[in-house]
């Protein structure tokens, strides 16, 4: 079976997307594994976190170049896999599929695009039926996302999340009780750790101007790390032109792993290398170049009626 | 496109328009009706539309294209403008939206390049003198050529694509060019071409595409995008579509027209998707895309159109000398069709679609799922599903029919069926619209869903009981109506799907479920999945109770205390120990949920029976809180009591209560018997449970209760009327130990009396009571929660992917809600729910609406520039 999954990996890795039924056989192991998995997963360092990837596929391989190929490093993944660029499917099942083959060696958690609702706007479910004809794979994409864990704290010290904070959340402990196996509620605390944003003008907690979530400020920040003990939280959500970006006193760091977001944001990307030590070293890098992407030509269908 | 006359002829309906004037009382006079096209004014080089009369062929309109802002478009269909010729209103009503779009981005087109020509016009005029015109096209002067197509700004593209298009003989002449380099082998003069071709395609011009994608000209082009100068080997696109593609003609189709469209989509497909994929931007793609779409339509609207065609197609589907292996190909194509159809005005799909129902589609699916053959099965399901996405009631009016019965059970049977490695989550998807009682509404649910409950919940209740470790379920003999076969153990992921179902059902339809799952102890067999190796079928059991929970419904919650129906859940609990995984958390919120909405039995029951095992969980403040809220409800308890509490004062009070009941139930039936003829079967099911109650110790025997229902079930082929629930007999004694809780339940049987009678005063003047009555039973569900038709249909996903989503909203219902509707499930009335839902579904086509726009704009959620309105928050917020 691994040798299945290593070919599979092995095909994704050149941008073609799987059949439908290894799809199937795909999802329905990486669900035995997250279901094991907790609402705050805890991760070992050394770990290397990348944020928000988008479907740009051939950028995350820029990625892994920079940061070292799965299993020889570690990874966190903040979640938004999917949407905006044109290779969500490869994108997210290159890694599942990794997520499956090498189950400690990276985590995926839950992005707010990881979404029934949002995926239908923001072109997964079209690139779906678009590659596939239907939109099975779609549904059994969207069914994994429920299983995804919804944040990481790496050594216990480093709370990683894919939008921020949420008021009904001033403990690690309390967000243990949600059950996390629905489609992202419209509000909530599961809602909020998926789209909240801090904010420097914000002081406590705002209105989001994204409709769901919150914004927080530097204080709800300091006593969250504080109750919980930790030294800063990271987590993805925002563009960051830079890459990364220190808020509120290095109490909270952005990462943000699309470069080029939807191929014109003209930004650059990063992800953030911690070693045993928790010693931080941020990797910036570049979309990938125009040469490198390859034919991303989907097969024809060898016949048609009409 | 492929050949100029009969594209016109194609173009008919798509061009069809009648011109509108305003006349001097104000009033549209009608000018007639021919068909719009764009060209060259007469001796100029300006655009101008022209509307030719299809009787006569004069010229009913000549418009020269303004590059003032007179333009408007005006629903989907209707152009109009301030004529400054004219010097009136003129307007153009196009028989379709797609040729109204397709007339007004040209417009729009050649407004911006009027703009950039009266902008620049001199400086950018002397600038590119060369622009003036192209060189001859000759094999000297390619490099020209390709300088000219290369370096050619924004302004000049406008330029250029005039300069290409008004030069008849251009592209001949290019093509001529490319077959005389790749005779000669000339490579640089084919790398020249290649980028000389690539870069008149994204010029993105649809007149330019027009020329290239005919049929004279298509093969020639893909043969020049071969070789690419990047690509080290040349590529053999028009290999791959002479020798490897197969046309399947499951019907010989004879229109030449249809035949040239249906082999243009194939190529422009091929062109977009593999021979340009990589080069292609945005607006091109979305270009080629609208002209597929264009020859979608025009084909379908043909084929359609062509009455013998369908019925032959129909008579060889159904003619039993039709070979097995044509039969598939004959289902193949017709998915095709089905498929492309989406390509239509909605109108017309409708139609199309009800067309082909009347014609027998339905049938043809039928046999197709009996195949063998599973790929056959999926694409009879992948049909269904288009027609569930169009309108879900063409398949329910089918489906409650006669002949149509045996499809329903078709699909149940396909949704536990293993298909191996094939997906077949369609089934599951088809089964939740059909049985989606917020959609639809009247008889035809009605039938559906009792069809549904009668023949089929029974086996999907079976497969899981057959499918897990029995521990004591010797009682797994079914007592439904239909089985079909001792089932075998089946895949996890289809016990995983059919709990995802009855949690749906759960939430639909309460009444139903209700009776069911007491009547058949479904919860008990559901919860054996808790035996399941695979975790997230135990963790799918729990979602199913706390799902039930969410309900709030008394009946439901007395029969899992009494029946000691949490015990499974307890044991994966401690059996999972101290992992903190998505069971851990799943069984905490179902106690935290408990805890929260002061669920007092089962906060009791909880820790009165588990608490032993449960104690070494005390470290997690779920479980401790829980706890704490049973020693706070003994102490309220403890504080009201004046007296002690003793068992003499709790017996004394449930005699009371007892009184009470039975006083209640004498009143009840007495008035029944003023009631009209057409309530007796009600009637008799009232009169029931004061039978059993009359026994009253007996009530909390299994027997007795056994007894009681049985009699429910024989009502139900009839009635869907259910009893209130404060006929519930059963309410056991033993479970009752609290004052609080006799409190809880005189204040539920009072509360029934209202909603009662007012049911009866409705039921007086209704000539069909038996419908409002069910009717009233099925709007339990907050009609905020009803998602409108149209919505339904273009969210359709959405809607039958949300299942856990649609779960919450209800929940959450029923946290505000939960006082005024705690078991008086039938007080709903329906004068509340049809002012409602005007309202309710205006809101949710806004919203769709909203939804559509953000995307239209492809807003970013790019937070660097606060955006206005995120299109994410649209979505959300919808």
């Amino acid at each position: 079976m691994s040798s299945d999954l290593d070919r599979q990996i092995e095909q994704l890795k050149k941008c073609e997307p799987l059949k439908e039924s290894e799809v199937k056989a795909l999802c329905l192991k990486a669900m035995e594994i997250l279901v094991e998995e907790s609402n705050v997963q805890r991760v070992d360092a050394p770990v290397t976190i990348c944020g928000d990837i988008h479907g740009q596929f051939y950028d995350m391989k820029e990625l892994f170049k920079v940061g070292g190929d799965c299993p020889k490093t570690n990874y966190l993944f903040l979640g938004d896999f999917v949407d905006r660029g044109f290779y969500s499917v490869e994108t997210f099942l290159l890694l599942l599929a990794l997520k499956v083959r090498y189950p400690d060696r990276i985590t995926l958690i839950r992005g707010n695009h990881e979404s029934r609702q949002i995926t239908q706007v923001y072109g997964f479910y079209d690139e779906c039926l678009r590659k596939y004809g239907s939109v099975n794979v779609w549904r059994y994409c969207t069914d994994i996302f429920d299983y995804l864990s919804l944040s990481a704290l790496i050594e216990n010290k480093i709370f990683s999340v894919h939008g921020g904070l949420s008021p009904a959340i001033s403990t690690l402990d309390q967000i243990r009780t949600i059950d996390r196996k629905q489609e992202v509620p419209h509000d909530g605390a599961m809602c909020d750790l998926l789209w909240s944003d801090p904010e420097d003008i914000v002081d406590g907690w705002g209105l989001s101007p994204r409709g769901a979530g919150f914004l927080f400020g530097g204080s709800v920040v300091s006593s969250f790390n504080h109750a919980n003990n930790i030294d800063y939280i990271c987590r993805a959500h925002q563009l960051v032109m830079e890459g990364y970006k220190w808020m509120f006193n290095n109490q909270i760091v952005t990462v943000w792993s699309a470069p080029n977001y939807c191929y014109r944001c003209g930004n650059v990307a990063a992800i953030l290398e911690l070693d045993e030590n928790l010693n931080k070293q941020f990797r910036v890098f570049d979309a990938a170049p125009q040469e490198s992407r390859g034919t991303p030509a989907k097969k024809p269908a060898p016949d048609y009626f009409l | 496109m492929g050949a100029p006359e009969k594209s016109q002829a194609n173009a008919n309906s798509m061009q069809r328009v009648k011109v509108y004037r305003l006349n001097e009382d104000g009033k549209w006079d009608d000018q007639g009706t021919g068909h719009v096209t764009i060209d060259y004014m007469e001796r100029s080089e300006e655009l101008g539309l022209f509307v030719i009369d299809e009787d006569d062929n004069e010229t009913l309109l000549l418009h020269r294209i303004s590059s003032d802002d007179i333009y408007r478009k005006q629903e989907d269909t209707i152009i109009s403008w301030r004529d400054p010729e004219y010097s009136t209103e003129l307007a153009l009503s196009f028989q379709e939206s797609t040729g109204c779009s397709y007339i007004w981005d040209n417009i729009c087109s050649v407004q911006r390049s009027l703009h950039f020509n009266s902008l620049n016009n001199e400086t950018f005029h002397n600038a590119n003198s060369e622009l003036r015109e192209l060189p001859a096209v000759e094999l000297s002067t390619l490099p020209l050529i390709l300088k000219t197509v290369a370096e050619s700004g924004i302004a000049d593209q406008m330029r250029l694509t005039e300069l290409i298009l008004s030069d008849q003989d251009f592209f001949r002449k290019l093509m001529g060019l490319f077959r005389i380099c790749e005779d000669l082998d000339n490579v640089d003069g084919l790398h020249m071409l290649y980028k000389i071709v690539r870069g008149i395609i994204l010029l993105n011009s649809p007149q330019i595409f027009e020329k290239i994608f005919g049929d004279d000209l298509i093969m020639d082009i893909i043969g020049s995008l071969e070789y690419d100068p990047e690509v080290p080997q040349v590529q053999h696109y028009r290999n791959f579509l002479k020798e490897h593609v197969v046309f399947k003609e499951a019907i010989p189709i004879k229109d030449s027209l249809v035949l040239s469209k249906i082999h243009q989509t194939y190529k422009v497909g091929y062109f977009k998707d593999v021979v340009l994929a990589r080069v292609l931007d945005e607006g091109t793609v979305a270009n080629l895309n609208s002209i597929i779409h264009g020859n979608n339509a025009i084909v379908v609207s043909l084929l359609k159109d062509d009455s013998t065609f369908i019925q032959e197609l129909f008579a060889r589907l159904r003619s039993p000398s039709t070979s097995a292996e044509s039969k598939k190909n004959l289902v193949y194509f017709l998915h095709e069709f089905c498929s492309l159809s989406k390509s239509l005005q909605m109108v017309q799909q409708l139609r199309l679609f009800r067309d082909l129902m009347n014609e027998g589609i339905f049938d043809i699916v039928s046999d197709a799922l009996q195949s063998q053959d599973k790929k056959l099965v999926l694409t009879g399901t992948d049909i269904l599903n288009l027609f569930m996405n169009q309108d879900p009631n063409l398949l329910r009016t089918y489906v409650v029919r006669q002949e149509g019965i045996p499809l329903l059970g078709l699909l149940v049977k396909g949704m536990i069926t293993d298909f191996g490695d094939n997906m077949h989550c369609q089934f599951l998807e088809i089964l939740r619209s059909l049985l989606d009682s917020y959609t639809l509404s009247g008889a035809q649910r009605d039938t559906i869903i009792e069809i549904f409950y009668e023949k089929h919940l029974g086996q999907l209740i079976d497969v899981i009981t057959a499918s897990c470790p029995s521990e004591g379920n010797a009682q797994s003999s079914s007592c439904y109506g239909e089985r079909v076969e001792p089932p075998t153990v089946a895949k996890p992921e289809v016990l995983s799907n059919i709990c995802e179902l009855l949690c749906f059902c759960v939430l639909h339809h309460p009444y139903r479920i209700k009776c069911n799952f007491l009547l058949n102890n479904v919860i008990d067999k559901v919860l054996l999945l808790t035996q399941r190796r695979e975790k997230y079928l135990v963790v799918a059991a729990v979602r199913f109770v706390r799902t039930i929970l969410s309900r709030h419904d008394e009946h439901l919650i007395n029969h899992i205390v009494r029946n000691n129906l949490l015990k499974p859940i307890i044991d994966a609990f401690v059996g999972n120990g101290n992992r903190y995984n998505l069971l851990n958390s799943a069984v905490l919120e179902l106690f935290e949920y408990i805890r929260k909405e002061n669920l007092k039995s089962l906060v009791k029951y909880l820790v009165d029976s588990f608490w032993i095992q449960l104690v070494k969980f005390e470290y997690l403040s779920s479980v401790h809180s829980l706890k704490v809220k049973h020693e706070q409800f003994l102490e309220s308890f403890g504080t009201k009591g004046t007296v002690n509490v003793s068992d003499n004062r709790k017996r004394g009070d449930e005699r009371a209560l007892e009184k009470e009941e039975e006083d209640y139930f004498n009143e009840d039936s007495d008035e029944e018997d003023t009631a009209s003829a057409s309530m007796s079967n009600t009637q008799k099911v009232q009169t029931q449970p004061q039978a059993v109650l009359s026994n009253g110790v007996a009530a909390s025997q299994p027997s007795s209760r056994s007894v009681g229902l049985v009699d429910y079930d024989d009502d139900e082929d009839d009635e869907d009327y259910k009893p209130p629930p404060k006929k519930q007999p059963d309410t056991s004694e033993e479970d009752e130990g609290t004052m609080e809780s006799l409190k809880l339940k005189r204040k539920l049987a009072s509360k029934d009396r209202e909603p009662e009678l007012t049911k009866r005063q409705r039921l007086g003047k209704n000539p069909k009571p038996k419908e409002s009555v069910f009717a009233a039973f099925c709007t339990t569900l907050n009609p905020s929660v009803l998602p409108n038709k149209k919505a339904a249909i273009s969210m359709h996903s959405s809607r039958t992917a949300d299942g856990v989503k649609n779960s919450d909203d209800v929940s959450q219902e029923n946290d505000s809600a939960a006082s005024r509707s705690c078991s008086n499930n039938n007080s709903s009335d329906e004068e509340d729910r049809k002012e409602n839902e005007p309202a309710s579904s205006r809101g949710s086509s806004d919203c769709l609406h909203g939804t559509l726009e953000n995307r239209q704009l492809g807003a970013e959620d790019c937070p660097l520039i606060p955006p206005k309105s995120s299109p994410e928050m649209a979505v959300n917020g919808s």
